[in-house]
């Protein structure tokens, strides 16, 4: 493997020295570019209380290129697909090498505070969100307490 | 007067000569298109008495056509053959088929050129409005989608939003902004920096974290990066078609900030892929030429007349300037007489299929004989075993005797349960009947570009016979263009050009002008026919 770019070392450094409050990333031993990456469920969300593990990637053109991210812990949420694939605009066509690691995870955390039906990915989620939203928060938080238990 | 009715009577007479005419009724030939139709040729005429006295020198005797089904015999004067030598059938034909019962469609054809042209010639046009220099009006109208009255609307509302909103200037509630700025960005203090290349010693860029004697860019924004990270990131973006902007704000590169970074013309890409995504962004008015390799563009100014075409069952074919033929609604290439549905649900049906099938599709086969291999490099399914001479049908591969004259069209296929035991498996039948009618119209598609390919190379033939022995241009030139049209008669023709002798020429191009025609009258009997079945319902798509 090519060399870590100067980027990424800086990066990872600071996620370590300086970290988000509420989320964690830690590069893997055999790939510096892959990143294991737990995010609490913000308090006042139907995800209070669970802990989300997630993967980052960061792809070779890195940072021209928008880092890859996607949930392992399933989530009802009608952002997130069931792939745990996420629709957020940064990831996508807005991202710029100008943003960094932490505030593509940042981001992550406030789309759990703030789900947005109306630009969906899980088409299913976003119509019961949409059309039941009490409903709906209570099935987010069941599958919170039960798949996103901190250990 | 009488040139003009001689003109029109030979394709009438076609017509009336062609025993299938009765079975299929032509609204084409109603008093009044005709009575349009002449008097449009009337114009054209006078360009073409030239054509005509030059041809007339000619003693043309031989006029008749025939093949195992249709007598096609003509019995009108010397003139008349003239005639049809300086205005081939297909005028008549193709521009009534075209006319006939539904709206003529209005296009143009285009390149990326003609609209990058156009879209200049708007922004001088739209400069006085604006008083702002073109590159800022280019991105307005980038970010309007080329929507002019969108634009004048929202610029006599809101001006100063507008510019900040597409990155043409920075925000000016200048306080808020140089204090944020000031707090995520201690560089900056306020002081708006030169849009433009510098160069730094020790440069600590935050996009790389490189730390570097470089040269730097920078818009007024003062978000300045190494040279390198600016020019990766246009780079990437060059070719998305939108505005790029810098990597930290919303700040617009122009397209002369783009040509700084990168060299000269690099901009030119950009504006490229901006035309490729405008014409992505309306492609319910704009189609590429779907051909390989070809730049045309069909602009369709008024899509309205399309659901004309849909309802009558008819195909809206248009053609780009590389005389391509296509459908604007499906972009596939010619395939009348099934309309856009038919033709959709038998793609569909193929490509599903098509796994199972692959070997259909390739243009070698053994001779079924002596298992020696066989190119196919023309339209015809008569094929002849270089080896041992076996004559069969490339589609059935049966024996050739029984399929006669009948050059494209094997007509051995039926479905004979009689002669198949009763076997009960119906589904098996069904798969045959499927695959034998895939691999007709395989071989048909393959057919039709080989024979272009041979109709290339025939008219190259053309060109040198004609300097050999000295025939007009517009002798040669019309017989190129008649290649073109007619894949049907392709066979016929080379054998024709193999004839070395002058007079025998001139006999069998009439013979094959007369061919012509009546094979294209024969096709257009048949796409009527077939949209007739479609109007009246007793033909339907299915899958
Ligand atoms: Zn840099
Ligand atoms: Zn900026
Ligand atoms: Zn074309
Ligand atoms: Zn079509
Ligand atoms: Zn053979
Ligand atoms: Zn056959």
């Amino acid at each position: 493997m090519a060399s870590l770019p100067k980027r990424i070392i800086k990066e990872t450094e600071r996620l370590v020295t300086d970290p988000v409050p509420g989320i964690t990333a830690e590069p893997h031993d055999d790939n510096l570019r892959y990143f294991k990456v737990t995010i609490e469920g913000p308090a006042g969300s139907p995800y209070e209380n669970g802990l989300f593990h997630l993967e980052l990637y960061l792809p070779d053109d890195y940072p021209m290129e928008a880092p890859k991210v996607r949930f392992l812990t399933k989530i009802y949420h009608p952002n997130i697909d069931r792939l745990g694939r996420i629709c957020l605009d940064i990831l996508k066509t807005n991202w710029s090498p100008a943003l960094q690691i932490r505030t593509v995870l940042l981001s992550v955390q406030a789309l759990l505070a703030s789900p947005n039906p109306n630009d969906p990915l899980a088409n299913d989620v976003a119509e019961d969100w949409i059309k039941n939203e009490t409903g709906a928060k209570a099935k987010a938080k069941e599958w919170t307490s039960l798949y996103a238990k901190k250990e | 007067m009488t040139q003009m009715k001689s003109k029109t009577t030979p394709i009438t007479s076609d017509y009336i000569d062609d025993p299938n005419y009765e079975k299929v009724h032509n609204p084409i030939f109603d008093s009044e298109n005709i009575s349009s139709f002449t008097l449009t040729e009337i114009t054209d005429h006078k360009t073409d008495s030239g054509v005509l006295s030059q041809d007339s020198e000619f003693e043309i005797e031989d006029f008749a056509y025939s093949d195992d089904e249709f007598v096609y015999d003509d019995e009108e004067n010397n003139e008349t053959y003239d005639s049809m030598l300086s205005q081939p059938i297909k005028q008549i034909t193709k521009k009534e088929m075209s006319e006939g019962s539904v709206p003529n469609l209005n296009y143009e054809v285009l390149t990326t050129q003609n609209i990058f042209k156009n879209m200049l010639s708007r922004l001088d046009h739209l400069q006085p409005v604006f008083n702002i220099p073109r590159e800022d009006i280019l991105l307005l109208m980038q970010h309007y989608d080329w929507n002019e009255e969108r634009l004048l609307e929202n610029w006599t509302e809101r001006m100063d939003e507008l510019l900040v909103e597409i990155g043409v200037s920075q925000k000016t509630s200048a306080v808020a902004t140089s204090l944020e700025k000031k707090a995520e960005n201690p560089d900056i203090s306020g002081v708006k920096t030169k849009r433009g290349i510098a160069f730094k010693q020790s440069f600590e860029c935050i996009i790389c974290c490189e730390d570097k004697d470089t040269q730097t860019f920078s818009l007024e924004c003062g978000h300045e990066y190494c040279i390198d990270c600016y020019r990766h990131y246009i780079e990437n973006k060059l070719h998305n078609g939108n505005v790029i902007t810098c990597m930290d704000c919303s700040l617009a590169l122009k397209n002369i900030d783009i040509d700084t970074v990168m060299g000269h013309d690099s901009s030119k890409k950009l504006m490229a892929s901006s035309i490729k995504s405008f014409i992505q962004k309306h492609n319910k008015n704009y189609k590429w030429c779907p051909y390989a390799d070809c730049k045309c563009i069909i602009h369709l100014k008024d899509t309205s007349s399309l659901a004309e075409y849909t309802r009558l069952h008819f195909s809206p074919f248009v053609k780009c300037d590389a005389e391509h033929r296509f459908c604007f609604n499906c972009g596939f290439e010619t395939h009348a007489p099934a309309d856009c549905n038919v033709t959709n649900a038998w793609v569909k049906k193929a490509k599903k299929e098509s796994e199972n099938l692959n070997w259909v599709m390739s243009h070698t086969k053994e001779c079924p004989k002596c298992g020696v291999n066989i190119e196919k490099d023309g339209g015809c399914n008569h094929m002849k075993c270089s080896s041992c001479k076996y004559e069969f049908c490339w589609i059935c591969e049966g024996d050739w005797a029984p399929h006669g004259k009948s050059f494209y069209q094997c007509t051995l296929y039926t479905n004979d349960e009689k002669s198949k035991k009763k076997e009960s498996e119906d589904l098996s039948k069904i798969m045959k009947k499927y695959t034998f009618y895939y691999r007709v119209f395989n071989e048909h598609e393959i057919s039709a570009k080989l024979d272009w390919k041979l109709g290339q190379t025939i008219g190259s033939k053309v060109r040198a016979l004609q300097e050999k022995m000295d025939v007009s241009w517009i002798e040669g030139q019309f017989l190129t263009d008649s290649i073109k049209i007619l894949n049907e008669a392709v066979e016929d023709l080379s054998e024709l050009l193999q004839i070395k002798d002058p007079e025998q020429i001139m006999k069998n191009k009439l013979e094959f002008y007369n061919k012509s025609g009546y094979v294209e009258n024969r096709m257009y009997a048949l796409m009527e026919c077939g949209r007739d079945l479609l109007c009246k319902g007793i033909c339907k798509p299915t899958d």
